[in-house]
């Protein structure tokens, strides 16, 4: 995952990930580095050694020294990744010789993950989790948008309810791929285009979705169906979330109908 | 993804490591932070303020970090330190316990080391650090910050402790934030439609609460210096701006306010309503006086006021001032004395208190946010001229 230093270095071990902000002054134990924070999910986990992930800092600039007392006491994380780098724990990860880097979505990362940090070239990788870029199309006309049931014979999400969607081939630019699912699936590739939107992630077990998503508008609602999917409905945009959909998809619709 | 920011080579070298391991530490912090907040290059300061020297705030890890530090860095810029956790002669009979004094004697030895000065006062401005209209600094201490911006015109940012003596060891600062000029212009207008007589200090509370992250304009304010130090005090405790824009009455200085997006009123009732709201009890362990510290000014008008009267009440009574004031008013501390301690390098805020009192009194609207959290204790604001009042007869 690619994201910008803030402290050069590199590092990997176990991630802890919390998923709110972290005072180190008073919020971490520097006797054993143990997480005290009652509001971080992590609490009572150490971060020596690990890679620590948090969106960003909170709480006085004496947190600063606080990870430099961490570093002398031999209980200082192997690195840190933040989603935004804020002075203090920026000015604290250079004191104490930490590798940092921010601009990562720490809500991908879950406890335990292997982590590998490259401060220098500001990414974060997870050995054990693979990335998998699929496109997703959502179809709209006259004011409602399709949603597909996956059929019983997909390798995934079986059953539950998705736009158009399907893997990108190695090195397929992304609308291509969109519009041959939507050629193969609905048998509608020439589409009008309408929206475009920057890919959205989304972290299930040990992959991580890296969906790009498409707005196209359609004239007539008379679709027919590949073996993908076993039925579907044209529904209003605000009644998706009443349907058991794949994940993210309600943003994703959102996020592009904005 | 952004642009890194530029660095001339002589920075680059400083941040390889050319010119040391402290100095290449204290570049990194720089130059990250200008990076983090998308600046475009570093400029120079003509001073620095820093903060966090109280054994207090800083604790046994402020104190190895700046020791460890310390070995090999020297400030490049005129730098002044925050007010300590004791006044350095009389923290004996202030109550400060021996091994506080060791631990903070350490933190000042840090300092000293790397070369800067023993002025320990959250005025630097009365102390001689006081930069001119247009010049850059990179000032810790909120309090201090607003005054830097709004009242003499210089340019800073309200660093923390680390990253205000990383900016004096480097001579430089990162460009971004309150350096621009784009990023001065007030987003509201405040109309404070009367102060009432001494509670210009919670007039600063109620404008820092409105104003939130905003720059706020105030028009037809008319304080004196001392009275702009205790208002910008207060506003800075309760918000997260370090500037204010002002107009005194009938001036016709012209100011840009095109990005004022709200105008509010505060009514001269809604002050005495939060001084109501702080009225706490009638007795207190401890009368503080001097958050920011007191000016000579300041010392000379309150021991004009009591120097016919006698002590009275059995509170303890601290005036909080600067070894620089303290020095040029030695007539008026004479009298001040008799009514309680006048102490220096210190104030209520980040001398350990909590160890000797349970309840105090002070004039300040700052000391409201901090003696409740910082001091663990019940608090009460009163006029300075009702604390003279009590404390005299």
């Amino acid at each position: 995952m690619p994201g910008r230093k803030i402290r050069a270095g590199t590092a990997s071990g176990k991630a802890v990930v919390c998923s709110a902000p972290i005072s180190f002054l008073g919020g971490v134990d520097p006797a054993n580095g143990k997480i005290l924070d009652a509001d971080c999910d992590a609490k009572g986990l150490s971060v020596a050694g690990r890679v620590l992930c948090f969106p960003y800092g909170k709480g006085s600039t004496v947190g600063s020294y606080a990870m430099y007392q961490l570093r002398l006491n031999g209980m200082a994380p192997a690195a840190i990744v933040n989603s935004s780098a804020e002075p203090i724990v920026a000015t604290g990860a250079i004191i104490a010789e930490i590798p940092m880097i921010a601009g990562i979505d720490v809500s991908l990362i879950r406890n335990s993950d292997d982590a590998v940090v490259c401060a220098d070239e500001g990414t974060l990788e997870l050995p054990n989790v693979s990335e998998k870029h699929v496109v997703t199309n959502i179809l709209r006309c006259k004011g409602r948008i399709l949603l597909l049931k996956r059929s019983n014979s997909v390798g995934s999400y079986r059953g539950q309810w998705a736009g158009v969607s399907g893997y990108m081939e190695p090195h397929e630019p992304d609308e291509s791929a969109a519009r041959r699912e939507l050629e193969e699936e609905v048998g509608l590739g020439r589409s009008k285009l309408v929206n475009k939107i920057p890919p959205e992630r989304f972290r299930d077990a040990d992959i991580v979705w890296c969906v790009h998503p498409f707005l196209f508008d359609v004239k007539d609602q008379s679709i027919s169906l590949d073996w993908e999917h076993q039925a579907y409905e044209w529904v209003l945009p605000e009644d998706v979330a009443k349907y058991p959909t794949v994940p993210g998809l309600q943003k994703i619709v959102c996020r592009l109908l904005e | 993804m952004r642009n890194p920011m530029h660095l001339t080579r002589e920075e680059e070298r400083v941040l390889d490591g050319e010119e040391g391991e402290a100095r290449r530490k204290a570049m990194e912090i720089v130059v990250a932070l200008g990076e983090i907040y998308g600046a475009k290059r570093l400029i120079p300061i003509a001073s620095a303020q820093v903060s966090g020297a109280s054994f207090k705030t800083i604790g046994d890890a402020g104190i190895k970090f700046l020791e460890d530090f310390s070995s090999g860095a020297k400030v490049r810029v005129r730098t002044t330190v925050n007010p300590l956790g004791l006044d350095l002669k009389r923290w004996e009979s202030m109550g400060v316990d021996e091994q506080f004094f060791s631990k903070q004697a350490r933190i000042v030895r840090a300092y000293e080391s790397m070369g800067l000065e023993p002025i320990y006062t959250c005025t630097p401005y009365l102390s001689g650090n006081r930069p001119r209209r247009g010049q850059h600094v990179a000032w810790a201490e909120s309090s201090a910050t607003v005054f830097a911006n709004s009242v003499l015109g210089a340019m800073t940012n309200r660093e923390g402790g680390p990253s205000a003596l990383a900016a004096a060891i480097v001579g430089k600062t990162a460009e971004y934030g309150l350096h621009l000029k784009e990023n001065r212009a007030p987003k509201v207008k405040i109309t404070l439609e009367g102060i009432p007589d001494g509670l210009v200090p919670l007039a600063g509370y109620v404008v820092g609460k409105i104003a939130g992250n905003r720059i706020p304009f105030i028009e037809n304010l008319n304080l004196s210096h001392d009275q702009h130090k205790s208002f910008g005090a207060a506003m800075a405790a309760t918000s997260a701006v370090s500037m204010y824009v002002y107009r005194k009455r009938g001036s016709r200085r012209k100011l840009d306010i095109s990005q004022v997006e709200e105008c509010i009123s505060i009514p001269a009732s809604e002050l005495r309503d939060c001084a109501e709201g702080f009225r706490g009890q009638d007795s207190w362990d401890l009368v503080a006086i001097g958050c920011p510290h007191c000016s000579p000014a300041e010392l000379r008008g309150m021991a004009k006021k009591l120097k016919d009267r006698k002590p009275a009440g059995d509170s303890e009574v601290w005036f909080c001032t600067s070894r620089r004031a303290y020095s040029a008013c030695r007539k008026e501390v004479g009298i001040l004395r008799k009514f309680g301690k006048v102490i220096c390098d210190t104030c209520m805020v980040v001398a350990p208190i909590e160890k000797m009192y349970k309840t105090t009194v002070s004039d300040s609207g700052k000391a409201m946010v901090y003696l409740p959290t910082l001091g663990k204790q019940r608090t009460s604001f009163r006029p300075t001229s009702a604390l003279l009042e009590a404390i005299s007869r």
